[in-house]
């Protein structure tokens, strides 16, 4: 591990060419609450990079709530970093300006640690490309002692393979407590003076309960190209590495000094975690099936954050965040305090993910109070009841029906459906069930005005690690089009439903690093060297590239995407333990496939997804078993 | 009540856009929580407005905003909490209220004078450029626009030009279409022959007020701001 060195900030050389590209304030730093702090005199010096622009990744929690985490450490640095647009990378490379933080502008190199959140898969070449423009090897073997150590966190780290060979290290679960043990063991090796080898630091990173180190790990493949396993390359290793799950949020109540950007971003928000995990066991659903159980935050510490947040920022939309913000047990009288706090001022209040249920509604016109009644959203997932309860999104038509009918009578005058298609056992007519529901949605809204509009968005099911779909076949692009088709043919003589959705062919390349084994980085290398950026952006995205980088690479896309598995197949993932247990995911796979729906286990008796158990926790909510849990 | 001030855009700052500005100015005037007047309607936006806009990447000692309390304030106290809440870069100059019937403050925003600051120079050349200028009866200037390139003539919005050490200053009428402080740099490399100028490290407008005779009338303070500071030579236009 290198030593402090006074490492020149590439602020002289950066400046002139701000001009000179697109959006220059994404380079600059300077935001509210930004945390700037002298190298000199500091332990431990990580530089935290969401690999997608600037607008994108700096509105991510994730980052936010690690930034304040690790700043508040005394001799620890936190800086952040983000993928420069092309425009940029260009400049960059012709003038040998290195990847560079936003705090001090100093290059990558300059850090001991360089941790990458990845909230999904498509900023893998994002990240490769960061790697490079900071001067590391991209595969960490061929990296130095002097090198920072690479880490991933964040939802695709459940299944780190597809990016094993370029980091030194990835995280399942939550982070808040795994970057301060990581934090003390690199401070307690300099404060010791060590000169450890590369290896050596690994190693000791091993022993922290959630690292897995893919250098300590080899898969092992059949005579027939399947996956035989990922075995531990040294004793001391867990066979099976387990996820990381913070227990009390309210011991853990950040952000509390949001980073206020200077420019726009996707989210212009104080956001606040209202509850982790969800266990409405929705099947497609890896984030409900990965951060399980539930755990809430009390409405007092909310309120708390809220009111801090706010002050601290100056922003005027607040966030309640979660994966199912309906589902917390105080939601009600959450609402009802921040709407009282602040109605008749500025500052409005959204919960951006809920269910579908005219309790929803209820909720929405609550935070909305007086103010103007645009667009409510709800996410049905499915256009039959058959397929919602092959996925368990339970909602009947008429619960749907009988929401849109409260919305739009209470004065809301857009409602957004979302859907997916391509999910298992998907048929024509559960297709064009959501063509139908989006009409008689529609057909509703009439009724309450002329204008009232419906927007269907519908988009590609991607089956995701983790989850009872795990071993479901992709439906191919082709596919996915003709079903595309077979809505817009009913849904296209009405100009008040909008239908919108998602070119096919990026989910091919999504479902081939969410499902692939180690075999799979050399295609992501292979696609980063051919010039693959920003594969998130539809302007960016070269799906011929990616296939022509699949074809070198010798990766069968095919036989990773549209192949379904059989129940003993093992997994890439298999040794990253999220808690579940697999046999449970089978048998909720064969129930999916039964069209047998699975009741949430905050009010049912334990069905043993096997989650609490293994990490020694239970719910952290006050809703009371086997009770309806609604108001 | 309604407060007019002279305000500053420098450092990290320069390099946001007049929209993400005004989006800042919103945010520090919240962060400070200071009584700003909304509009009425179902998205209220407060009444915070500015009679134009600053070239992104330019810093700025001359930037006016004009602000409509709720409530009436004290104007110290208020640029002071603004002062404390806003990021780096941003800072209110000067302030003072605005009487009930004075007029609009754009209509005392006629030129601008600005520096243009050159890491590498040649003193001699610089004021022979500068010289050229002020003596020149066209400056065309070519400005491209959605790839057609328009040929403009500088010198009518060109009130008066000197050097200073490293420095051009210039005070520019605001004509219309405006002209911009580049062009300036422009004109200097091809009518003031110094072919191989780079462009300037750091462009700032220093006020914005009516042009005079001998320099620049600030809109707000009514102060004489000379074109250059008194120990140096003054090439009238």
């Amino acid at each position: 591990m290198s030593q402090p060195t006074t490492a020149q900030s590439v602020w002289p050389r950066l400046e002139p060419l701000l001009t000179g590209v697109r959006k220059p304030a994404r380079y600059v730093g300077g935001e509210d609450n930004i945390v700037v702090k002298d190298h000199a005199g500091t332990d431990a010096r990580w530089l935290l990079i969401y690999p997608d622009a600037y607008e994108i990744g700096q509105p991510n929690q994730g980052i936010q709530v690690l930034y304040e985490v690790l700043n508040e450490q005394d001799r620890t640095v936190a800086e952040r970093a983000f993928a420069p647009w092309p425009d940029m990378e260009q400049l960059m490379r012709e003038r040998d300006i290195p990847l560079f933080s936003l705090e001090n502008h100093l290059a990558l190199r300059a850090f001991d640690v360089v941790g990458f959140s990845l909230a999904a898969e498509v900023g893998y070449t994002n990240l490769l490309n960061c790697l490079d423009l900071g001067g590391l090897a991209l595969r960490a073997a061929d990296r130095g002692d002097d090198d920072p150590l690479v880490i991933i966190g964040g939802h695709a780290a459940f299944n780190p393979e597809p990016l094993a060979p370029f980091v030194d290290i990835a995280v399942a679960g939550d982070g808040e407590e795994f970057v301060l043990e990581l934090n003390e063991l690199i401070a307690s090796t300099r404060r010791a003076g060590s000169d450890l080898s590369r290896t050596d630091l690994q190693e000791r990173v091993a022993g922290i309960d959630g690292a897995y180190v893919p250098a300590f790990y080899e898969p092992r493949y059949t005579s027939d190209g399947r996956l035989a396993g990922t075995f531990p390359r040294r004793s001391g290793v867990p066979y099976r590495v387990p996820k990381r799950t913070v227990s009390d949020l309210d011991q853990w109540p950040y952000p509390k000094k949001q980073l206020v950007p200077l420019t726009e971003t996707v989210h212009e928000r104080y956001a606040v975690e209202i509850f982790r995990g969800c266990t409405r066991g929705c099947r497609f659903c890896q984030a409900g099936m990965i951060t399980r159980p539930v755990r809430e935050r009390s409405k007092e510490t909310v309120k708390a954050m809220v009111a801090e947040g706010v002050a601290n920022t100056g922003l005027n939309e607040v966030g309640l965040l979660s994966l199912s913000s309906a589902d917390h047990s105080e939601i009600l009288g959450m609402c009802g305090d921040l709407a009282d706090t602040y109605e008749g001022t500025a500052t409005s209040l959204s919960l951006p993910s809920t269910r579908v249920d005219a309790f929803n509604v209820e909720l929405a016109d609550e935070l909305i109070r007086n103010g103007r009644r645009t667009g409510l959203t709800f996410a049905p997932e499915a256009g039959s009841e058959r397929m919602r309860r092959v996925i368990n999104k339970m909602v009947t038509e008429a619960d749907m029906l009988r929401t849109a009918e409260t919305a739009f009578a209470n004065g809301w005058r857009h409602i957004k459906l979302y859907f997916m298609i391509g999910l298992p056992t998907e048929r024509d007519e559960d297709v064009i069930a959501i063509a139908d529901l989006g009409l008689k949605v529609l057909a509703i809204g009439r009724e309450y005005g002329r204008k009232n509009k419906v927007t269907v968005s519908v988009g590609g099911f991607v089956p995701k690690p983790h989850t009872p779909f795990q071993w479901c076949a992709q439906d191919r692009p082709e596919e996915l089009q003709r079903k595309l088709g077979l809505i817009k043919s009913r849904v296209a003589s009405d100009r008040n439903l909008n239908l919108r959705y998602h070119d096919p062919e990026p989910g091919v390349m999504e479902g081939l690093l969410a499902r692939g084994d180690r075999r799979v980085a050399d295609a992501v290398e292979r696609a980063f060297r051919l010039g693959a950026r920003f594969d998130g952006w539809h302007e960016h995205y070269d799906h011929g590239r990616w296939m022509q980088a699949c074809d070198e690479a010798g990766v069968d896309v095919d036989w990773f995407c549209y192949r379904e598995r059989g129940e003993d197949e093992v997994m890439a993932w298999d040794h990253v333990d999220s808690g579940l247990e697999r046999d449970w995911l089978w048998s909720d796979l064969q129930d999916a496939v039964r069209e047998k729906p699975l009741d949430d286990c905050r009010w049912i008796p334990c069905y043993d997804c096997g989650v609490c158990p293994g990490l020694d926790l239970a719910h952290q909510t006050k809703h009371l078993p086997l009770h309806a849990g609604q108001s | 009540m309604r407060v007019r001030a002279r305000y500053a855009k420098d450092g990290r700052l320069r390099f946001i856009s007049a929209i993400d500005l005004g989006r800042v100015w919103e945010r520090a005037l919240r962060k400070a929580d200071l009584p700003i007047g909304y509009s009425e309607g179902f998205t209220p936006h407060p009444k915070v407005s500015f009679p134009d806009a600053l070239a992104l990447g330019c810093a700025s000692t001359g930037e006016y905003v004009e602000l409509t309390f709720a409530v009436p304030v004290d104007v110290d106290r208020t640029v002071a909490a603004f002062n404390a809440a806003a990021p780096e870069g941003l800072r209110i100059l000067d302030a003072t209220e605005v009487v009930d019937g004075a007029p609009r403050i754009a209509k005392w925003l006629r030129a601008s004078l600005w520096d243009l600051r050159y890491a590498s120079y040649d003193e001699g050349g610089l004021d022979n450029g500068v010289r050229a200028l002020a003596h020149a009866e066209h400056l065309p200037v070519d400005r491209e626009r959605k790839g057609t390139t328009t040929r403009l003539d500088l010198r009518p919005a060109l009130h008066m030009i000197a050097s200073l050490h490293n420095a051009v200053r210039v005070i520019l009428h605001h004509t219309e279409p405006p002209f911009r402080p580049t062009e300036v740099h422009q004109s200097l490399c091809a009518t003031g022959g110094l072919a191989g100028l780079d462009a300037p490290r750091l462009v700032t407008r220093v006020a914005q007020g009516s042009p005079e005779a001998d320099g620049l009338r600030e809109a707000l303070s009514g102060r004489l701001l000379p074109l250059v500071p008194h120990d140096s030579t003054v090439a009238a236009g």
